[in-house]
């Protein structure tokens, strides 16, 4: 049963085409990374997902039913655009918040409590909100996110503006949460951290979707082709027939193959030929680089 | 359809924040005080003030008219609304000269010189000139005029052979004793309630505003819109501002009625334990409120749903202010007849009811007709206003950056 289906997403902002025909499905227990460089479309099409704005044309469906505002209290959204009511306490915002998912006073209250313990902000719970950090008040909009307990969880550019410690205390909870069951869904244009948690992938271009899939399968389209090879003395092995282009400095190699099959033959053209080598390593294609090569194809398209 | 769960917690958050904050405490505090003190202040200089300007008459060479100079120097002094300062010297071309150079170079106090022209024949007035150095003095010169005419009446009196006692008895102001109420202090309630629904109007609406203006630069509106509609935020805060606002009121119509009963008996022709405002013009107040905040608040909310600062907000003030300001040119003339077709129909323009035929009920005998109808348009006028505010307000508060202009204004209200 998907979370999320997109289908054939279509909108247009006066004379700006902001989505463009996209399609996507988010299954449940997946960490889906939704990709594009600034002004793709990523805010658009999460906007449309929870009913901020309407499609022009094409179908929302969510939990395996066309969209209906039911869904929205199963939903947890953080925004990319971060807001809070500065001069309200901390746990009246989040209590006030949580109510309007539904939620009882004294429910969302307990859980305010117990989220803001898990997420070291415990102390701030009688503050106003004005007197925190930037990076404290992203985590009191996190938990906002997360205290109705939904099933889909949709991030904008979650760990923007936060310190390398307060990232990864987001991506544990983040993991924690999909093994629970959730689907979660967030919007970056940072790769690393894509390639480091996520499942599922879209990367969206100018409105389009230019790529999507597991993260395997996305992998596994695009071979592993790389070789960097650290070595001393004679470099006549970078002649091989099977090597595409080379750069090397000094003591490296970086090569990319045009038969990724043939690494292992490279290896030993270059020890026949009695390099020395310290370190051979066969890469595979980092994220950044299918992105800049899918988004390249494109524009060039 | 609406949530009233959502709107209910949106109103109640608004009216919480609001409410806690010192500022309230302050305006209901201070807007009375300085009101009620600022009302009496200038009815009390209102009465006191009389024109104290230096001022040169200047008369033919015969008897008669020195005597009239005379008369009217005394009338001047000392008279009933006058405390001038008066020269009386020879009308002659050097005289005038003098006087002339003197107010140009500015050396003395003289506000201006009166000429008498002595009239061609006995049954005919004399000619007055005045010759001032600011001529939009209208204090001085509507005291002049009542000088003259009270020095030329006396005068005529006298001719006929009238005794001065006689003349005092009949110059002497006329009283009316008010039975039931003093009427000074009726019209100052009325007028101190006209004052007040403007101002809580005004500082109510431009709140909606504000708190539109301050959810879209916090940009709490995303995670709101997440799972509640824009309509029911616009009620929501439209009901929870208003609801603040009444609070306010409540709070100084209990304190008006208690002072208004204990300190009545203080106040001449007036009962004790009479109360300066009767029970329907509290209950008109707060239902003419009610209607006159709604109207201007679901203005403003669309006014804040368009702009994205306090400055941009500003700008576009106007569009509450013009017709706030229109009740208050018409009120002079509410209050010289407010039964009058003229009061009648703008009291009855749906902009104006809450300041005009609030204001006519106090000092005004409206029909029960007209109240019943000003409410019958107000509520037309406000479904008209809240299906455009509510239009774009949906639109304009996910627009960043960019102020819209008329044609894309328009365009909203096509959308959704």
């Amino acid at each position: 049963m998907p979370i999320v289906e997109l289908l054939n997403i279509r909108k247009v902002y006066d004379t700006k085409v902001a989505v463009e025909g996209l399609s996507l499905t988010i299954e449940p227990g997946t960490m889906f990374g939704l990709l594009g460089p600034n002004g793709s479309g990523k805010s658009s099409s999460i906007r449309m997902m929870i009913g901020i704005t309407r499609p022009d044309s094409g179908t929302v469906r969510l939990f395996d039913k066309p969209f209906d505002r039911s869904a929205l209290a199963r939903i947890g959204y953080l925004p990319e655009e971060r807001g809070l009511y500065k001069k309200m306490k901390v746990l009246d915002q989040l209590v006030f918040l949580g109510q309007l998912h539904g939620l009882s006073a004294s429910v969302a209250s307990t859980r305010a409590k117990v989220w803001c313990e898990r997420m070291q902000i415990a102390d701030s719970l009688d503050k106003k909100t004005e007197e925190l950090s930037k990076g404290m008040q992203q985590k009191i909009q996190f938990i906002a996110a997360l205290l109705h307990e939904p099933d889909l969880i949709i991030m904008d550019e979650p760990f923007s503006g936060l310190d390398p410690v307060n990232a990864t205390l987001l991506m544990d909870t983040l993991l924690d949460l999909r093994k629970q069951g959730k689907a979660i869904l967030f919007s970056t244009h940072r790769m690393d951290q894509v390639e480091k948690l996520c499942d599922a992938i879209a990367i969206i271009y100018q409105g389009r979707l230019v790529l999507e899939g597991s993260m395997k399968s996305i992998k596994s389209r695009y071979p592993a082709n790389r070789i960097h090879v650290h070595f001393e003395g004679d470099a006549s092995f970078l002649s091989h027939a099977a090597i595409a282009s080379a750069k090397t400095y000094t003591g490296l190699a970086e090569i990319i193959l045009s038969d990724p099959h043939a690494a292992q033959s490279v290896l030993a053209q270059a020890i026949a030929n009695g390099t020395a080598i310290t370190r051979f390593e066969v890469l595979e294609p980092t994220l950044e680089e299918i992105f800049i090569e899918t988004v390249g194809e494109n524009v060039d398209a | 359809m609406l949530n009233f769960q959502n709107v209910w917690l949106i109103a109640k958050r608004e009216y919480l924040e609001r409410v806690r904050t010192k500022a309230f405490l302050l305006t209901t505090i201070l807007i009375p005080v300085l009101m009620g003190g600022g009302g009496f202040a200038s009815i009390f200089l209102a009465s006191r003030t009389h024109s104290s300007a230096h001022i040169a008459v200047l008369t033919a060479e015969t008897p008669a008219a020195k005597i009239f100079g005379a008369d009217l120097k005394h009338e001047l002094e000392s008279g009933e609304d006058s405390q001038m300062k008066i020269d009386v010297d020879d009308n002659t071309p050097a005289v005038r000269a003098q006087l002339d150079q003197e107010m140009k170079a500015g050396s003395s106090h003289l506000a201006g010189y009166l000429q008498v022209v002595p009239a061609a024949s006995a049954s005919e007035r004399p000619r007055f000139i005045y010759k001032a150095r600011s001529v939009s003095d209208i204090g001085t010169d509507t005291t002049l005029k009542e000088g003259i005419k009270t020095v030329l009446t006396t005068e005529r009196l006298t001719g006929v052979g009238m005794g001065a006692t006689e003349i005092e008895g009949l110059m002497a102001p006329v009283e009316i004793e008010t039975v039931g109420g003093n009427t000074l202090v009726a019209f100052f309630a009325a007028y101190a309630l006209f004052f007040l629904m403007y101002l809580v109007i005004m500082l109510y609406g431009m709140n909606t505003a504000r708190s539109i203006i301050e959810e879209k630069t916090s940009r709490v509106f995303e995670v709101l819109l997440s799972t509640i509609k824009p309509d029911e935020m616009l009620a929501g805060k439209i009901l929870g501002v208003g609801s603040v606002g009444l609070t306010q009121i409540g709070v100084w119509m209990i304190a008006a009625a208690v002072c208004g009963t204990l300190f009545a008996g203080s106040i001449p022709g007036m009962a004790h334990g009479q109360s300066v405002l009767s029970a329907a013009q509290i209950f008109f107040f707060v239902a003419y409120f009610l209607f006159g905040y709604m109207i201007y608040s679901s203005i403003a909310a669309a006014l804040g749903a368009m702009t994205n600062s306090e400055q941009e907000l500003q700008q576009l003030n106007l569009f509450l202010v013009m017709p706030l300001a229109f009740c208050m040119l018409c009120l002079v003339s509410v209050i010289k007849n407010p039964d009058s077709t003229l009061s009648r129909v703008i009291s009855l323009i749906p902009f104006c009811s809450p300041l005009l035929m609030n204001f006519r009920v106090s000092i005004g005998n409206p029909q029960p007709w007209e109240l019943a109808l000003s409410f019958v348009l107000m509520t037309l006028t406000l479904i008209a206003i809240l299906w455009i505010a509510s239009r774009i307000y949906r639109v304009g508060i996910l627009m960043y950056g960019k102020k819209p202009n008329l044609p894309e204004i328009l365009r909203w209200l096509k959308y959704s």
